[in-house]
């Protein structure tokens, strides 16, 4: 294998369990998002336009979706000839099966898969979140401060700081302290689960991890403290720009909503940063003369004959006449039929709104549509 | 599994109506319905039919052509075996000496002595369709014919062949004997050696050859037995994919019956219209009737009716366009068009 100045490590196993039903069956990093996109798209396109050609993901719960979609990596400009993407999965050594049972363990288990590409750095991303970043001047930045690891950092707002990560950095932006959800908040810099390692400190302490029977190997809770316990050299690289987690129903909602508008703060039609994903290839949208497009994001393929009012419809999505969506998120080929109103909600993929059928949201919770609902309203549906 | 079919598309052919649409592209890469170019509905059909094997016979300014096709990923035709193939023409026509297609043909043979395939469909390039082939291949085994010529439901003809390879190799490789330059001179000579049979197709097929009939095929596509009968999931229409973001509506805009594809931002008006990929249209802008291809820009307030507005034009704020739905204003390729401009 050709040696390469960074690989990336792109942990995609977790459940996302907050958003319900969405993720029964689906990976979270797969889940749509934008209207044409799934999670992962974002960080995957960040690699591909930060110049890093050599992506390992590290799938674990219901892989199935998620793995097909990646496949070798073609739509992010990732299938090459040497590196490209590389689907790693636990997979069973010669005593026993191991599971990922924590983000540093992960890593560990497939420390054979980086050794193959001897980098210097290696990369720790998640699928989880929506920003664009360009990792490149993260790495410079490691580089320049000569750095063991560099930490991504956010601010946040400072009610919201004793939810996340939080680390206190000397003028300089050394890390010297590191909270994870403190109740009260030395700082508001929030730590963006963005890691470079520098290849032989990941290596070393990784091993050490391990060795630790109680720890939970996790980046956040265990090696990151670790590696201050020890002194070493940890550097905060301050991120300015959009980033939203979107592990709840709230705010994968908030997050889609947050694209509507005509100056956003992620600008999707941004040549020079694309979000690159598996296209649909469908035909292109047809607006019937008795629609109603207010303030929205459409894909292709959809036919639209309602009104539609501050919503954001994935590709092949139907709308029929006297409907109106409002501040929703229809997800991919959903119907929704005739007269129906739908307001303040999530279609997943699929589903079939019946004619007539109202779901509105009276307080600010935002409906997330199942089957079961649909059935308790249609008791023969 | 043994292939029966294999595709020819002829794209040797120049319609002069649509000259200002031409003169940067062939008549394959024409742009039609928003996304794609006119040679995606019958190298669509191809692929759909079955055919692995597609070679493609371009003239002149095949470049965007090349650059739509690449390997042919997109329509799943880059293999190891067979897939698709791109001859351009080394002849050069001259004025009034018209090379007919077996002379293309002729240049690449050892695409059909290598062929594996028993029988070939030869067509045209610019036909809007969505057909199924391997009904008409079953048809024309069966009535045992030598050539089979596909014809409109009015009886003219689709400019479509089906062939045995064998036949269609002897007859390139005669062609100076026999005097035929092409399929369309055997099937109208007045007496040949050859049975001809005609099969009758009764889908929704129009061949594109002038402005007016581009105009009015594209209008068709808001109707929605047309549209039906083009855009099968079955058969889907494929084409060269773009990296587009779905398109924003923003507050103000007012759209009716329009077919928009993806990466378009708009806060204008839009009526009765087609527009592709990338097109921002401007707060105050009314377009109706127009047909906008990829990436254009029309400023704030403008009035466009009845216009063809090809790639990358600027239409500059205020300006006001007016056409005929006979005769559309055609504005060319990357031009700037200003409001005080009168051509």
């Amino acid at each position: 294998m050709v040696k390469k100045k960074c690989v990336a490590m792109l942990l995609a196993g977790g459940k996302g369990s907050r958003l319900n039903s969405l993720t029964k069956d689906l990976a979270k990093p797969a889940v749509p998002f934008g209207g044409k996109y799934r999670i992962i798209d974002f960080t995957l396109s960040n690699c591909a336009n930060s110049g890093i050609d050599t992506v390992g993901v590290l799938t674990q719960y219901q892989p199935l979706l998620l793995n097909s979609y990646i496949g070798i990596g073609s739509a992010w400009d990732l299938d090459r000839k040497d590196g490209g993407v590389t689907v790693l999965p636990p997979y069973s050594e010669s005593s026993e099966v191991k599971w990922y049972t924590g983000t540093a363990s992960a890593i560990y288990q497939n420390l054979n898969y980086l050794k193959q590409y001897q980098p210097d750095y290696v990369l720790i991303l998640s699928g989880d979140h929506i920003y664009k970043m360009n990792y490149e001047s993260m790495l410079e930045y490691h580089i320049e401060k000569r750095a063991d690891v560099t930490i991504s950092l956010i601010e946040v707002p400072w009610v919201e700081a004793s939810r996340f990560g939080i680390m206190n950095t000397t003028d300089d932006m050394r890390i010297v302290e590191f909270e994870e959800k403190p109740s009260n908040p030395k700082n508001n810099l929030a730590s963006m689960g963005i890691y470079i390692f520098s290849w032989n400190i990941l290596k070393e302490y990784l091993e050490m991890d391990d060795r630790n029977p109680d720890s939970s190997h996790d980046f956040g809770k265990d090696v990151i403290p670790l590696l201050l316990e020890e002194n070493k050299k940890l550097f905060a690289y301050p991120f300015k720009g959009y980033w939203k987690d979107v592990g709840t129903v709230q705010s994968l909602w908030e997050g889609n909503m947050d694209l509507l508008g005509e100056d956003c703060e992620l600008d999707l039609f941004d040549q020079d940063w694309r979000i690159y994903s598996v296209n649909p290839n469908q035909p292109p949208q047809y607006i019937s003369s008795d629609a109603i497009v207010k303030e929205s994001l459409i894909n292709e393929g959809c036919t639209i004959e309602g009104e539609i009012d501050k919503s954001v419809l994935f590709q092949g999505v139907t709308v029929g006449k006297g409907s109106i969506i409002k501040e929703s998120v229809i997800m991919p080929d959903a119907t929704i039929g005739i007269n129906c109103l739908i307001e303040k909600a999530i279609v997943p993929y699929d589903v079939k709104i019946p004619d007539g059928t109202v779901i509105r949201s009276f307080d600010d919770e935002i409906i997330l549509v199942t089957e079961e609902m649909l059935s308790g309203l249609y008791p023969t549906y | 599994m043994k292939r029966k079919l294999l595709g020819v598309i002829d794209a040797t052919t120049y319609h002069e109506d649509l000259e200002d649409l031409l003169t940067h592209r062939s008549l394959a890469a024409l742009p039609f319905a928003g996304r794609y170019r006119i040679i995606d509905f019958v190298l669509s059909n191809m692929v759909n039919s079955g055919i692995r094997s597609v070679a493609i016979f371009p003239k002149m300014q095949y470049r965007s052509l090349m650059d739509h096709l690449g390997a042919g990923k997109n329509w799943d035709l880059n293999r190891k075996r067979d897939g698709l193939f791109f001859f351009p023409s080394p002849f050069v026509d001259s004025d009034g000496n018209r090379i007919g297609s077996f002379e293309h043909f002729a240049a690449n043979m050892d695409y059909f002595y290598r062929s594996t395939q028993e029988y070939a469909i030869i067509a045209n390039c610019y036909t809007i369709f969505n057909m199924e082939f391997r009904p008409i291949l079953d048809w024309h085994r069966h009535a045992k014919c030598d050539i089979t010529e596909i014809h409109h439901q009015d009886g003219s003809s689709m400019e479509m062949y089906l062939i045995k390879t064998s036949l269609l190799i002897k007859l390139i490789e005669t062609r100076h004997e026999s005097g035929y330059t092409c399929m369309k001179d055997i099937v109208t000579a007045i007496q040949n050696d050859y049975s001809i049979c005609h099969y009758k197709y009764n889908g929704y097929a129009v061949m594109i050859d002038s402005i007016e009939n581009y105009f009015s095929t594209s209008m068709k596509l808001l109707e929605s037995d047309v549209w039906k009968q083009l855009f099968l999931k079955d058969q889907p229409i494929l084409t060269k994919v773009k990296d587009e973001p779905p398109t924003k509506y923003i507050k103000g805009s007012s759209v009716k019956n329009a077919m928009i594809a993806n990466g378009c931002f708009i806060s204008g008006t839009v009526e009765n219209s087609i527009v592709s990929r990338g097109v921002k249209i401007g707060k105050g802008a009314v377009i109706k009737n127009c047909i906008i291809m990829q990436k254009c820009h029309i400023d704030e307030n403008c009035y466009l009716d009845s216009v063809i507005l090809d790639k990358d034009v600027k239409v500059e704020a205020g300006t006001q366009l007016t056409g005929t739905i006979r005769s559309p204003y055609v504005i060319r390729k990357g031009t700037r068009q200003g409001a005080l401009m009168n051509s």
